[in-house]
């Protein structure tokens, strides 16, 4: 099963850029839990980000035994296992922060909602692979990759985890744009969209109306709800060009920042290593993200390239929402940053992500 | 078909890579413009976020006795805080420590709903209730160090050191009078503070070097402990209303006891009625009796008109001035000066007064301070009422003679005892001897200071010696008598005056006792002044056991030696004694 030309075509540099990424993630990581605690060692955190980065690599390689291919035939069994998580969430799952969206399993606690983005990209590959044509889908083609969508969409969103289910559907929608759809289900899609933006404004929470009230206006509430991203801001632009120093950083020890070792981790990496370390990671998320879509490209299978791209999109929401946020350009939502932010099931996650990509990558020569 | 397909793909994510390309770049610029273009500005907001310039102040001084025993001192106490914005149920928190503090929670919750980053929840906490709070881990609660006025000997001289209020300024006694010297200094102090209010430099040291001077009383810890117990004991045998006792050394005018009844205790004075606070030794004038008519012979042997053996005819206890009455409470026929003293006869010393004139007595009650404050050091001090000798009627002379038509603070009264104890000289009374740094450096000494030679030293010895017949037998103050020692005093029971000045009440007394010991080289004189005792109300019998008390205990504590040991030690060598 497993012959030498997969060890040949094993695709060294885009491991070498996650290992690269993964560093300087624990890099900022250590800074962001240790700075401005008294402790002598090194904080539980940290330690445990880093069990779980070594735990997702022994994930990722496993993921490259068996051969892409068959998570086309599984799809719909990963899928359903998936939904049964998230149906347990509810269920059983354990509450934090107001919201029910981890399981406990044992001595971990797993956040099924992130599994889900996985299995549902694999789920519109198999059937975008299936189904696409010259002309783009029809309305008729859409309809089973929509209750794909909407199934797990609902399920999340009840958690409530409003950014996750978002998420998904960005991905979802980024794929089927991908695989192109006919022009007329495209205008009348976005007509939809459109119209359904004032709809979705009442049905959001106050918290989730402030923040994006905060976000076109954040002076609007300084003390309150625009104390995050006002402190970011500060922080961020406290980096300057170089940075104030690894571990130096005022703002992040005198725990100005908000979630610091979560979603608002750049802050703390632009106070500490300014300008050039924010442009630093930015390059190395665009090699890594070219390298995805490049992946993408060279594969024969039409299941493996469409995979390939949505993992790839995945990751880029995920970046592109997380540092938006952080900078300013968009409303407070908690997505985690890749290989960066504090979090197990981010990291397995992403992890396994880019096993598939690395799956794929190496299997690109062998087509259907 | 799948190859044309395909190709599509392939075209599309060349597009998508552009797209991506130039979305990164975006977050690039964002990022660029934050921190290169907006960088300077932003660093200086964080840098305000962070330093912060407070008013730190340094601890209060302490108040010592003249041994350095801590009379009032400040310890360190935790205050509770909050950073309101960063409160989110702002109604759950405040039910919480409203409970544990003993606040309202409706006010509390006003308060830190408010939207501001500093806000005091309760000064000066227990180290119970800090702990209470601090296990909540509420976040916005925080504390600050802060420190507690706290009286060691709880009620002991409460009324001369006096309290501070919520801001830590003196509002009674000495920490009101004194109130500069003890405050602590304030500076602009530069701290770090971090996002959740918390201050991360430590004040406590600069707060100790910050610190107030602290002042050193004249006052004796014991003494006072032994004044204010058996001024107590006989205000609660005799069923009295009030009462003080103050001990000075005759020599230099210290005070070594200054104390008053009821007491109150200044850590929880808020419990305690307003009217036990003050020091009545200096804030009241009240009419002394025949404790007065020691002056009134004073001056009389001073000015030369009589001698301790000149004789009076006491007119058989009843003698007619005007159309009032004059009496004695026995009746006596002739007597010698020393015996006016002696069984304290009105009607004697009205007739050595009539024989001064109204002047002569007025100078030297003057002369011994009567009618003007002492210049102590304690605020809302009387004057007294001495009235001009032009203004004295006829029974006025006579009267203010045996005490009467005349008000007096017991401080004054002190004062003028210890002016004939020390050889007629008057001493300005002295409450605080020293102004120390918090170093312990002397800033400021204040030495005893004499006010005038009120009568000849051998005046001044006559009248000690009158004043020790007053203790011997058949005396009005035998019971003030100690063994071993001669003592000199004199009893003083008045009839206090009526509100409406409409004479006098028939039975609400003032029992007074003063005197000093020994006879050769007074060491002490105390005064104890009884208010309205209701069992007896002779000053003989009310007021001097108190008094005997005090001196006797207090010459055991200060080791005075007995003045007739002589006779003592051959009684003993003889064996007679036994």
């Amino acid at each position: 099963m497993f012959d030498r030309r997969l060890i040949e075509n094993f695709d060294w540099g885009f491991l070498i850029l996650i290992l690269m990424i993964g560093s300087v993630g624990l890099v900022i990581l250590y800074s962001a839990v240790s700075a401005g605690q008294d402790l002598s060692g090194v904080h539980v955190l940290f330690t445990k980000q880093v069990i779980w980065m070594c735990a997702g690599l022994c994930i990722m390689l496993m993921t490259l035994v068996i051969d892409f291919r068959e998570l086309d035939k599984l799809s719909i069994f990963i899928f359903i296992f998936c939904v049964g998580l998230l149906v347990s969430v509810l269920l059983f799952g354990r509450m934090g922060g107001g919201s029910r969206r981890w399981l406990a399993l044992g001595f971990v606690t797993i956040q099924p909602s992130e599994l889900m983005k996985i299995a549902l990209i694999i789920s519109l590959a198999s059937v975008y692979s299936n189904s696409v044509s010259e002309t783009g889908l029809t309305f008729r083609k859409l309809i089973k990759p929509g209750i794909f969508c909407i199934l797990p969409f609902i399920l999340i969103v009840k958690q409530p985890d409003l950014g996750t289910g978002l998420l998904l559907l960005l991905i979802a929608g980024s794929i089927t744009l991908f695989v192109k759809v006919e022009k007329k289900v495209l205008f009348s899609l976005s007509g939809i969209c459109l119209a359904a933006v004032p709809l979705v404004w009442f049905t959001l929470k106050e918290y989730q109306k402030n923040r994006i009230l905060t976000f076109l206006n954040p002076d609007r509430d300084p003390m309150g709800a625009g104390w995050h991203i006002i402190q970011s801001k500060i922080a961020i632009g406290s980096g300057m060009l170089t940075g104030r120093g690894f571990l130096k950083g005022t703002q992040n020890a005198l725990s100005f920042l908000p979630e610091q070792h979560t979603d608002f981790i750049v802050s703390v990496l632009a106070e500490e290593w300014g300008f050039v370390g924010c442009s630093v990671l930015l390059i190395l998320y665009f090699f890594l993200l070219f390298w995805g879509l490049n992946i993408a490209y060279g594969c024969r299978n039409l299941f493996g390239s469409i995979l390939a791209f949505g993992l790839t999109a995945m990751i880029f929401w995920q970046i592109f929402i997380n540092i938006g946020m952080v900078m300013g350009l968009m409303p407070v939502v908690g997505v985690p940053l890749p290989l960066v932010s504090y979090g197990g099931s981010s990291v397995v996650t992403n992890m396994v992500a880019f096993g598939i990509l690395l799956n794929i990558s190496m299997r690109k020569f062998s087509s259907n | 078909m799948a190859i044309d397909f395909k190709k599509g793909i392939q075209k599309r994510i060349i597009l998508v890579q552009v797209l991506m390309c130039a979305l990164i770049l975006l977050l690039a610029a964002k990022s660029f413009e934050i921190q290169i273009i907006k960088g300077e500005n932003l660093s200086i907001l964080a840098k305000n976020e962070y330093s912060k310039y407070l008013l730190v102040k340094g601890n209060r001084g302490e108040i010592l006795d003249r041994n350095g025993n801590k009379l009032a001192t400040s310890i360190d106490a935790l205050s509770v805080a909050g950073s309101p914005k960063q409160i989110k149920d702002a109604g759950a928190v405040s039910k919480k420590i409203a409970k544990i503090l003993g606040l309202n929670a409706r006010t509390l919750k006003k308060k830190l709903s408010r939207q501001r980053s500093f806000t005091w929840i309760k000064r000066r906490v227990s180290p119970t209730e800090a702990d209470q709070i601090r296990k909540l881990k509420i976040a916005g609660i925080f504390f600050r160090d802060d420190a507690k006025r706290f009286y060691p000997n709880r009620d002991l001289a409460a009324q001369v050191l006096g309290f501070t209020g919520a801001d830590d300024n003196g509002l009674e006694g000495l920490e009101y009078k004194y109130n500069a010297v003890l405050d602590g200094n304030s500076m602009k102090y530069k701290i770090t503070k971090t996002g959740t209010g918390k201050i991360l430099a430590t004040e406590k040291k600069l707060k100790e070097k910050l610190k107030g001077d602290s002042t050193v009383l004249t006052i004796d810890r014991k003494i006072q402990y032994l004044a204010e117990q058996a001024l107590k004991k006989t205000i609660t045998e005799n069923r009295a209303k009030a009462g003080m006792a103050l001990v000075m050394r005759p020599r230099t005018g210290e005070i070594l006891a200054m104390a008053n009844y009821p007491k109150f205790n200044p850590n929880d004075f808020a419990g305690y009625d307003r009217d036990t606070f003050r020091n009545r030794a200096t804030t009241d004038a009240y009419e002394p009796g025949s404790a007065m008519k020691v002056f009134t012979a004073a001056a009389a042997v001073d000015k030369g008109f009589f001698s301790p053996k000149s004789i009076f005819f006491c007119e058989n206890g009843k003698y007619k001035i005007g159309r009032f009455t004059v009496h004695d409470t026995h009746p006596h026929g002739w007597l010698t000066l020393n015996q006016v003293i002696k069984f304290s006869s009105n009607i004697g010393a009205a007739k050595i007064s009539e024989s001064m004139g109204k002047k002569v007595l007025h100078d030297y009650l003057a002369r011994f301070g009567f009618g003007r404050r002492t210049r102590v050091n304690i605020s809302g001090e009387t004057p007294g009422n001495l009235i001009p000798y032009r203004r004295w009627s006829k029974i006025d002379s006579g009267a203010i003679a045996f005490g009467q038509g005349i008000s007096v603070s017991s401080l004054q009264l002190i004062t003028a005892i210890s002016a004939i104890a020390n050889n007629g000289l008057l001493m300005k009374p002295l409450l605080v001897s020293k102004i120390i740094s918090s170093e312990g450096k002397e800033l400021e000494v204040f030495y005893p200071t004499p006010v005038r030679q009120v009568i000849s030293p051998e005046t001044a010895r006559q009248v000690s010696r009158m004043m020790s017949s007053v203790v011997t037998e058949e005396g009005t103050g035998t019971k003030a008598a100690i063994d071993g020692y001669t003592v000199c005093g004199k009893t003083g029971t008045a009839q206090k005056a009526l509100k409406n000045n409409q004479g006098y009440s028939k039975n609400k007394y003032i029992s007074v006792f003063a005197g000093f010991a020994p006879l050769k080289n007074p060491e002490l004189a105390t005064l104890v002044v009884v208010d309205e005792p209701r069992k007896k109300h002779y000053g003989g019998d009310v007021a001097a056991p108190a008094f005997r008390t005090i001196m006797a205990e207090a010459f055991n504590y200060l080791s005075i030696p007995p003045e007739k040991t002589e006779p003592m030690i051959a009684k003993a060598a003889t064996g007679e004694t036994h």
